[in-house]
């Protein structure tokens, strides 16, 4: 054998070795979901199993985002308010404080409206003692529920009364109460009291959202973005008071929202039909909506490079929607905004 | 056998693939074309190694490889006017063949499997796709390769010892013969190596263009288990001809 082969035999193995050793390190250190193959997969523990919507973004990726600084650029007033509220009552600054949240929603069992019954978790660097000084200004009050701090404030901000320690659903027709709990150092779970109540419980024990194979596949199978959403449509749909058009939908299943927003938003929307009739029937619809907006579309280039990145497709029982809105698009709405601002003040 | 320029060649051949893999990985990590679609229908990476593991590997470099090598384990010793060298060793005409294929089989999956590892790392990780998840495919593709490249390797050895110009037979029969056979339903596909190969291969075959569909509509899928003892038996018939044919053959070196 001559050196050259030696040393090629030797390269070719080495190649093949080193390889197969990563790939057995990445098959036995296990299957991280791939929406959550860098962060994110520790908050799971605190959604309970029947979850029906499961959601996930990057705050920081997004924020920090050219597309971000575009849409400031463009919309320079007005959209921060919220924010701003948000904010106010809890004094956490979403755009500088969280790095990522994990939210979801669960269907009111009982027939009651979806909103309320979510719970946020997020995670970045929190001031605890200035958030709880300043919704105990707002009318909060504190409880401690095994051994966790539940910052519990009423919607209308008057502190909520009963027994902080029952775990009771409150009265169907009393309002859900707001609450904020810092569930670790740097982990923050706001929402309904009830449900930052059960999160607590979870972390003791019991099922949570892993355990539902349907959802967790499902979000496996999201390709990688900073945000995204996975959930049951037709609980929604019976759970939630959607538009009335909403229920003449063929009957759809699950859906998932998935989206990276970097330079430009990229995602696509994507709906399971009950069978492949009612996949046909959506894509029909979604395809006269579509060719609705090409029409409406020509003489707005902003709306019409929004348009023309839509792409339908799927398979089977699946129906996909897949967009591509290139940042410039917000810089084409700047003008448009502006125009409407003047336009009273000229009067 | 390894250094030879045909050797040159397949080993730019065996490139190919790695360098692609390397510019849609740069193209991805360097631009927002982050989701790559076929038909409106999302590809992540495993989906992709997937297709380039069928389009590139299974359908024509093994083959490539099987009949560049295979028909010149013989052929190339009397191009070259050293067959008479190794036929006065005292050893049987057919050990020679044996041995030369054991070498083939050693150079070819050395230059194979470096090509599909590198491959596999740097698209896989493509669209949030899991290096752990699919290494078990992984594993299976690599041994597929390898029964492939022994596969072809037998049929062409075959082919090289017994007929005079073996590389055109070889490349009738592996991009002629096997993918017309492969898009008619009936029996014949079974006098195919691809048939048996392509039962091995853990991923979905891509509908790249009207004959891959009308294979894909075709295709029967004998079982993992079937497929290999068949394979067993091509390779153990093939090689066994192979040595006969060198064993009987007078081969005539022109002066």
């Amino acid at each position: 054998m001559t050196s050259r082969t030696r040393y090629f035999v030797i390269l070719s193995l080495s190649v093949v070795g080193v390889g197969v050793s990563s790939g057995l390190v990445a098959y036995y250190v296990g299957f991280p979901a791939r929406a959550f193959a860098s962060q994110g997969a520790e908050e799971l523990q605190y959604v309970p199993r029947d979850a029906s919507v499961l959601a996930y973004v990057d705050v920081r990726e997004v924020m920090a985002s050219e597309l971000r600084q575009r849409v400031r650029r463009a919309m320079p007033v007005g959209h921060e308010d919220g924010q701003r509220e948000f904010q106010n009552q809890t004094g956490i600054n979403i755009e500088t404080d969280i790095e990522h949240v994990v939210a979801y929603l669960q269907a009111d069992a009982s027939g009651g409206s979806m909103p309320g019954s979510g719970m946020v978790l997020a995670r970045g660097l929190f001031d605890e003692v200035k958030i709880e000084s300043l919704m105990r200004e707002h009318g909060a009050k504190v409880e401690q529920y095994k051994g966790k701090r539940l910052i519990v404030a009423s919607p209308n901000g008057v502190a909520p009364a009963g027994d902080p320690n029952s775990t009771d659903p409150v009265p169907r027709n009393t309002p859900p109460n707001f609450a904020l709990s810092f569930l670790k150092p740097g982990l923050v779970a706001v929402g309904n009291a009830d449900l930052i109540r059960h999160a607590v419980d979870l972390e003791k024990g019991g099922e949570n959202v892993t355990s539902n194979t349907d959802l967790m596949n499902r979000v496996k199978s999201l390709d990688f973005g900073n945000a995204w959403a996975v959930g049951r449509f037709d609980v929604l749909q019976s759970a939630a008071k959607l538009p009335p058009g909403m229920n003449q939908l063929p009957a759809i299943t699950w859906f998932s929202v998935t989206g990276r927003v970097n330079d430009a938003i990229t995602g696509v929307v994507q709906a399971e039909a009950r069978n492949e009739d009612a996949a046909k029937n959506l894509r029909d619809v979604v395809r006269g909506f579509l060719a609705l907006a090409k029409l409406q579309a020509g003489s707005q280039p902003a709306l019409q490079a929004v348009i023309q990145s839509l792409d339908l497709g799927g398979t089977d029982n699946t129906v996909a929607l897949s967009f591509s809105v290139p940042g410039s698009v917000f810089d084409l709405m700047a003008p448009a905004r502006e125009k409407s601002v003047e336009k009273p003040a000229a009067h | 056998m390894l250094w030879s320029r045909r050797s040159v060649f397949l080993g730019l051949l065996l490139g190919g693939p790695v360098v692609l893999a390397a510019a849609i990985r740069i193209v991805t990590a360097t631009t927002s074309l982050w989701r790559l679609s076929i038909n409106g229908a999302r590809v992540g990476g495993p989906a992709l190694f997937g297709m380039m593991m069928w389009l590139l590997y299974i359908r024509f470099i093994v083959p490539v490889l099987g009949v560049f090598y295979g028909t010149s384990l013989i052929a190339d010793e009397v191009d070259d006017k050293t067959i008479t060298y190794l036929f006065t060793r005292p050893v049987p005409r057919g050990a020679i063949l044996i041995g030369k294929y054991l070498a083939y089989v050693a150079c070819t999956t050395l230059l194979v499997l470096p090509s599909v590892i590198l491959v596999y790392f740097l698209v896989v990780p493509l669209g949030g796709g899991s290096i752990g998840e699919s290494f078990p495919a992984l594993l299976e593709d690599l041994g597929m390769l390898i029964v492939g490249l022994i596969a072809y390797g037998a049929v062409f050895a075959w082919v090289g010892a017994r007929l005079k110009r073996p590389l055109v037979v070889g490349l009738v029969f592996a991009f002629g013969w096997e993918p017309a056979v492969l898009l008619f339903p009936g029996y014949l596909k079974q006098v195919t190596v691809a048939y048996y190969l392509q039962a091995l291969v853990p991923h979905a075959m891509p509908q790249d263009s009207a004959v891959s569909i009308l294979m894909q509509m075709f295709r029967e899928v004998p079982p993992v288990a079937t497929s290999l003892t068949y394979l067993a038996v091509i390779v153990a018939i093939a090689l066994w001809f192979a040595a006969r044919a060198v064993e009987l053959k007078e081969y005539v070196l022109e002066q």
